[in-house]
């Protein structure tokens, strides 16, 4: 079974090999697709409700719901954690992809304020 | 009675034929050993002229961009000219030969290049390169006036201008080219070697057609040498094959060092390469031997078997470059062929002046219509709205649409032809490219007699 | 994940944060290479001109428009026939160029004349045409004509044409790229929300960043209309441009080329609210993945399943019978803004290619960090790279294949290195999933060719080998294969046939009954 950061570390592997949402051109778009698109999926994986009865709820979901699947497929791990745990996890991951995508990001361009 | 020449109404340009000036001082540039240009504009000047000539020849050639930005455009960017060749002279310890090749964008903005290659010549090559062989030389080209073909003139002339240098008599002549294919350059000292005429020949671009080799060589270039350029002071004689492409350098060494000049005509087709010769004759008083004869011989062989049969009174549009445009049209007619349209695709006033054209409006005998300024709606709305009915077009690849569009057969010829194959390798000048071009126009009207079943059992017999 | 230094460029040490190897240890916060700076001068960079961004690239795909540009005629007929974007309208866009012949004169006196009667002539010559999108150039911006003004003059004296003004000299930028982001907001600013579309399905989406590189959006639009979506409008390959006006409408962008146009998916969602999914149509699993994100959008997902379970039923023995044969090949991604990072994962795991080199002519760092993201361990990535690295990277890397331009190509041709043309495509599309399986066929054509084996030898030192008068590329690339590969029946070459477009266009839809 392999620590919390191997598992965030694999958790970012997928999502920087399979995903493009994490790479929005602007620093909040980012922290934006970040906080949603890894919460739900966070919900997800508790077997939580989402709300996606706004559009751009639906689209979060979307990308939300793929990274679930994925995970819950590729992670056997999953299965033997309590919701508590994943949720732990998925902050950690959430504050990692922050940080790769964002905080410590070296692009230079997160900051211009126009598309 | 029936050739008219005009010039194009509208005031726009619909598929265009020619591109700007910057182009032709590119391709002049690349015909010159250890020279890389660097184009004073924006990096599209440069980026779309390269592939242009890679399309065309399936190689790849050198040339540098200033690299004009924003900030340049509005404040001045002749420090982007002194950045460029220091990058260069740094990472290409080989050049030796820099133009730089002014745009519209860096001419409406007026940078001084000439100013800035006094300043360099100054400044960075006597510290720096202290010792280092290195030529600057600015080539004016705003692409607002002219077309390639005056840009491709203009360099041919600079390049000569700052290198040509009194020494000794060289028993050579000049041969400017005009822009042509390695194929025309290979058959051109073909002749010239049959005459024993030692030559120097602006530009020597044969090797354009370069090998893939075991050792992984990977640069095409040109071979013309700064000693050749230099060596075009002693000749006795310069011979330019095209009116608009090298006149200004063969007049420049005329009235600087007194060489005298002949030009044209373009030696496309067996009579004006017959002139071709007898002008090589007189400038150098050597006798056309019997080995041409021969080779005028096996070239009228075969196109004996293809006039009267096949070619005769097929009707020709034919575009591009204007000296090989009226050299077509002047092999087509000796071929029994009508030349209905000839375009020339830029605003050169004295078109009108070119006694080809002028023998062309005194003898044609049929109506034909030659266009200045033309582009090649001009062709394609004559066919579409105007009842023009044609067998055949000649011209580049830029035109190809026409030719499929409206189902009629059409031989490449000129630059760019990118939508054939090696057509770089063959020529249309001397014996050998009157007999290729003959063969490729009849063989076009072959498939084309077998695609559309018209007379295709024609054939059978032959 | 340390920079790399090319020999040849240390003598200009800005060059030095262009390029880094991806190392095991790394993430994208350790070093990512500088992007989207201005150009060193003399590099001999790869790079092209603003003017060529909106005009070329984005512009000039809209198919149904009269493409002006407003300068001399060396603009337009640079650009013009070096793409290999088609339209289901017979390729009146490809074939046409316009030109308003800016001479020394206009420049004196001004142009804006000139470009008045050149609207008219053109919109004369081709009275079915009623659109038309205008291009400043650096002779034309330098001058200060007022495009804008002259398009409005001439839509208020002919009511029933309409007219698109964008003002990307080529000066602007430090590539190509600051041409895709002008043409994007101008077409935000001056046309969307202009017309109303007919809505015909409960599933409405945009289709953007897609230019129908032979074929490539024709291929994605019969994934849609198999699922009872309607597109409402491409942006721009193949795209109308009346139906580019209206994308004000849609329920979704669905985003493929975020490079050249995220700007205006990112507007769309500010001023319309219309979300925004980045798609990858290459490749197998992310192609399914994108499919199925789309479908379960709408909550219709079980109608992309089928067509993701019918083409991979068709296509993967096909693909598979490439992989076996192009596992563990080097492979350089060099195009030019997007397609390092659609690429980079996939035709690793899809076809087994090793890359080891991504690099980007005029992309920004964000392409950068999604290329390095998507590519292994030890891939060296490289911004706006020039001719002598380029080189030189190829020499130390040795790739089997690279993916790049026409003239780039021609450079690695010399050196032995067979190339794949990353922009134009050999023969695509290579979008779908028969499109990933010619990709692969064409990637493997080129891997082993016969000629390009015989290039190797050199008849004057080495033995002249006296094995037979031919190969073909199966007796290279099957010759340590198991021979359980080598005759599976599970596994098949390439079946389809040339040209696949044509049939796409006779194809009939089915009927899906609208709900609302």
């Amino acid at each position: 079974m392999p620590d919390i950061n191997e598992k965030v570390a694999q958790l970012e592997n997928f999502i920087m090999k399979k995903c493009l949402w994490q790479f929005h051109s602007r620093a909040w778009d980012r922290k934006r697709q970040n906080e949603n698109i890894l919460g739900m999926t966070a919900k997800l994986l508790c077997g939580e409700e989402v709300d996606t009865s706004k559009p751009e709820d639906k689209c979060y979901w979307v990308d939300a719901s793929y990274l679930a699947e994925n995970y819950r497929e590729r992670f056997d791990w999953f299965s033997t954690m309590s919701n508590d745990e994943i949720k732990e996890l998925m902050q950690a991951l959430r504050e990692r992809i922050d940080f790769v995508t964002v905080d410590g990001s070296l692009n230079e361009e997160l900051k211009d304020p126009r598309y | 009675m029936n050739c008219e020449l005009k010039t194009k109404e509208r005031s726009g340009v619909i598929n265009p034929i020619f591109t700007c000036q910057p182009a032709g001082a590119q391709f002049a540039s690349i015909g010159i050993k250890e020279c890389i240009g660097i184009v004073h504009g924006g990096q599209g000047c440069v980026m779309f002229v390269r592939l242009l000539i890679s399309q065309h020849f399936k190689e790849s050639f050198e040339i540098a961009s200033s690299s004009v930005h924003e900030d340049g455009a509005v404040f001045g960017a002749l420090n982007r000219v002194e950045e460029a060749v220091d990058v260069l002279l740094m990472r290409y310890p080989d050049v030796k030969v820099i133009p730089i090749i002014t745009t519209c964008s860096t001419e409406v903005i007026g940078d001084d290049v000439d100013g800035v290659i006094i300043k360099l010549n100054e400044e960075l090559l006597s510290t720096k390169y202290a010792g280092r062989e290195v030529h600057l030389i600015p080539i004016h080209c705003p692409s607002f006036v002219g077309s390639m073909v005056t840009g491709y003139d203009t360099a041919v002339k600079d390049f000569v201008a700052y290198f040509a240098e009194k020494g000794e008599p060289n028993g050579k002549i000049n041969l400017l080219t005009g822009w042509v294919n390695p194929g025309d350059v290979t058959e051109l000292k073909h002749l010239l070697s049959e005459m024993e005429i030692d030559a120097t020949v602006l530009f020597e671009i044969e090797s354009f057609d370069s090998p893939l080799m075991p050792d992984g060589n990977f640069v095409s270039h040109g071979n013309t040498t700064i000693a050749d350029l230099r060596d075009t002071a002693n000749a006795y004689g310069t011979y330019a094959l095209n009116r608009y492409e090298g006149t200004k350098a063969a007049k420049y060494l005329e009235n600087k060092f007194s060489i005298p000049a002949i030009i044209g005509p373009t030696p496309i087709g067996i009579r004006n390469t017959d002139t071709f010769l007898k002008n090589l004759k007189r400038m150098t008083g050597k006798p056309i031997p019997e080995s041409l004869v021969r080779e005028r011989g096996k070239a009228l062989d075969a196109l004996t078997d293809l006039v009267h049969m096949f070619l005769a009174d097929k009707k020709v549009a034919i575009y591009g470059n204007p000296d090989l445009v009226i050299g077509l049209a002047e092999f087509c007619l000796d071929l029994e062929m009508k030349p209905k349209l000839l375009i020339l695709g830029d605003d050169n006033v004295t078109y009108g002046d070119d006694p080809r054209i002028k023998a062309l409006q005194e003898n044609v005998d049929y109506d034909m219509e030659i266009v200045m300024n033309g582009d090649l709606w001009e062709l394609e709305n004559r066919i579409v709205n105007e009842g023009l009915e044609l067998d055949l077009i000649l011209g580049h690849s830029k035109g190809r649409f026409v030719a499929i569009d409206h189902n009629i057969p059409m031989v490449r010829v000129g630059f760019p032809t990118y939508d054939r194959a090696g057509m770089y390798r063959y020529p249309v000048v001397g014996y050998g490219g009157a007999t290729w071009l003959a063969e490729q126009m009849a063989n076009a009207l072959f498939a084309d007699m077998e695609y559309k079943k018209n007379k295709e059992w024609v054939l059978n017999m032959w | 994940m340390p920079y790399h230094e090319f020999d040849c460029s240390k003598c200009i040490p800005e060059r030095k944060k262009h390029a880094v190897v991806k190392g095991p240890e790394d993430d994208l916060t350790k070093a990512l290479p500088l992007g989207y700076l201005n150009t060193i001068p003399g590099s001999i960079s790869e790079r092209g001109c603003a003017y060529c961004g909106a005009k070329h690239v984005i512009g000039t795909p809209m198919k149904d428009v009269i493409h002006i540009s407003h300068g001399p005629t060396g603009c337009t007929y640079d650009t013009w026939q070096t793409k290999r974007y088609i339209s289901d309208n017979d390729n009146f866009q490809l074939k046409r160029t316009f030109a308003t012949d800016v001479k020394e004169k206009h420049i004196v006196f001004g142009a804006e004349k000139l470009l008045k009667e050149n609207i008219i002539e053109a919109f004369r010559a081709f009275p079915e045409i009623k659109r038309m999108t205008i291009y400043q150039t650096c002779a034309t911006a330098l001058i200060g004509d007022d495009i804008d003004a002259i398009a409005q003059e001439v839509m208020d004296e002919m009511p029933d044409v309409d007219i698109f003004v964008c003002n990307s000299p080529g000066f602007g930028g430090p590539s190509q790229s600051g041409g895709h982001h002008k043409i994007n907001i101008a077409w935000i600013n001056q046309k969307v929300g202009n017309v109303e579309p007919v809505i015909t399905s409960d599933y409405v989406i945009n289709y953007v960043g897609e230019y129908n590189i032979q074929g490539d959006q024709e291929i994605m639009l019969d994934f849609f209309r198999r699922m009872g979506i309607q597109v409402l409008s491409t942006f721009t390959g193949n795209g109308s441009y009346d139906e580019l006006r209206s994308m004000h409408r849609a329920h979704l962008n669905v985003l493929e080329c975020a490079r050249s146009a995220e700007y205006i998916c990112n507007e769309l969602r500010v001023r319309y609210g219309i979300p925004r999914l980045d798609i990858d149509g290459f490749g197998f699993e992310p192609l399914a993945s994108s499919l199925r994100k789309v479908g379960r959008f709408f909550g219709i997902e079980e109608r992309a399943e089928k067509i993701i379970e019918e083409e991979s039923a068709r296509w993967k023995p096909e693909l598979d019978w490439y992989k076996e044969r192009l596992t563990g090949k080097k492979i350089c991604l060099w195009p030019g803004g997007s397609k390092l990072w659609h690429w980079a994962n996939v035709i690793h795991e899809e076809m087994g290619l090793d890359v080891v080199s991504v690099y980007t002519k005029f992309g920004h760092q964000g392409d950068m960090e999604k290329g390095i993201a998507r590519c292994e361990v030890g891939a060296l990535a490289i911004d706006d790279p020039n001719e002598l690295e380029g080189l030189e990277a190829m020499y130390k890397l040795k790739p089997d294949i690279i993916l790049t331009g026409k003239r780039p190509g021609e450079v690695a041709k010399k050196i032995r290195v067979p190339y794949l043309n990353a922009h134009a495509y050999h023969n695509g599309p290579y979008k779908g999933f028969e499109g990933w399986v010619r990709f692969a066929r064409d990637i493997y054509n080129a891997i082993y060719s016969p000629i390009h084996q015989l290039s190797y030898l050199d008849i004057s030192k080495d033995e002249i080998p006296d094995d037979g008068g031919f190969k073909t590329q199966r007796m290279y690339s099957d010759a340590t294969l198991p021979e359980a590969v080598k005759t599976s029946s599970a596994m098949r070459e390439y079946t389809g046939k040339y040209d696949i477009i044509a049939e796409l266009r006779k194809r009939e839809y089915p009927e899906f009954n609208k709900k609302q």
